[in-house]
């Protein structure tokens, strides 16, 4: 696999959705290709990053006041 | 009522994501209340018409963003300096696990999200913080599953940019 396929494949990659035959390309390339194993570390963190701490709560008391409307 | 009792199923478990989204793209916690408000009183009205097309998680989404972008049309003295929008954040309803990461973190993560364009930040927020497949994230922006990749693409790579010294 290139450094441009890899390019190509990574939103899938990200998500791990390749086919097993994609994936061990991928990291095949990446075991040897330090500029793209930057860019793949550094998504994943983006991702990781946003999954932990990216979702926000409303506050209780707006989640009672409209579940109240709701319920009405 | 069936109906009223399927919505309030659907309010239990997807409030925080709607305000998620709501939030993410106005930057504004008042806002992104309406954004619930209106997203689960238009669910209730039209449920009856909902046919199991997709799931019903990408169906109520596709109603928030609508509601989010309503929202955008007719919003006033809205802040657009990422830092004011910072400062409105830490003035409200931001995640209370926010107190165990650095607020430079927090600010860090705010700030390179609200670069986003809206369709970019509400693909990104449906897949990767509300865990969306990308079908459903382009069933409920309406658009093609490939529109959805690129769109993810473009995000990932603006928001490494942004983070670089947090990477």
């Amino acid at each position: 696999m290139t450094c441009d396929e890899l390019d190509a494949l990574l939103p899938e990659f990200l998500d791990g959705h390749v086919t097993d035959e994609q994936r061990d390309a991928a990291l095949e390339h990446l075991a040897t290709c330090e500029s793209c194993r930057l860019v793949v570390d550094d998504l994943a963190t983006v991702n990781r990053l946003y999954q932990e701490h990216g979702r926000l709560h409303i506050t209780p008391e707006a989640r009672e006041r409209i579940r109240r409307l709701l319920e009405s | 009522m069936a109906s009223n009792a399927s919505i309030l199923d659907l309010y239990d478990r997807l409030v925080d994501g709607v305000y998620t989204l709501g939030y993410r793209l106005l930057g504004d916690p008042h806002l992104a209340e309406d954004v619930v408000q209106d997203t689960f009183l238009a669910a209730l009205r039209s449920i009856v018409s909902y046919r199991g097309e997709g799931p019903i998680e990408a169906w109520l989404y596709r109603i928030a963003y609508r509601a989010a972008i309503a929202q955008q049309r007719t919003r006033r003295d809205f802040p657009t300096d990422p830092v004011d929008i910072v400062d409105l954040a830490g003035a409200g309803s931001v995640d209370v696990e926010r107190s165990v990461l650095t607020l430079e973190l927090a600010a860090a993560l705010d700030r390179a999200i609200e670069t986003l364009t809206p369709p970019l930040k509400a693909a990104f927020v449906l897949r990767q913080i509300e865990g969306l497949s990308t079908r459903d994230v382009a069933h409920a922006l309406d658009v093609s599953e490939s529109s959805v990749k690129m769109r993810l693409a473009r995000a990932r790579t603006i928001l490494r940019t942004e983070l670089k010294g947090y990477l």
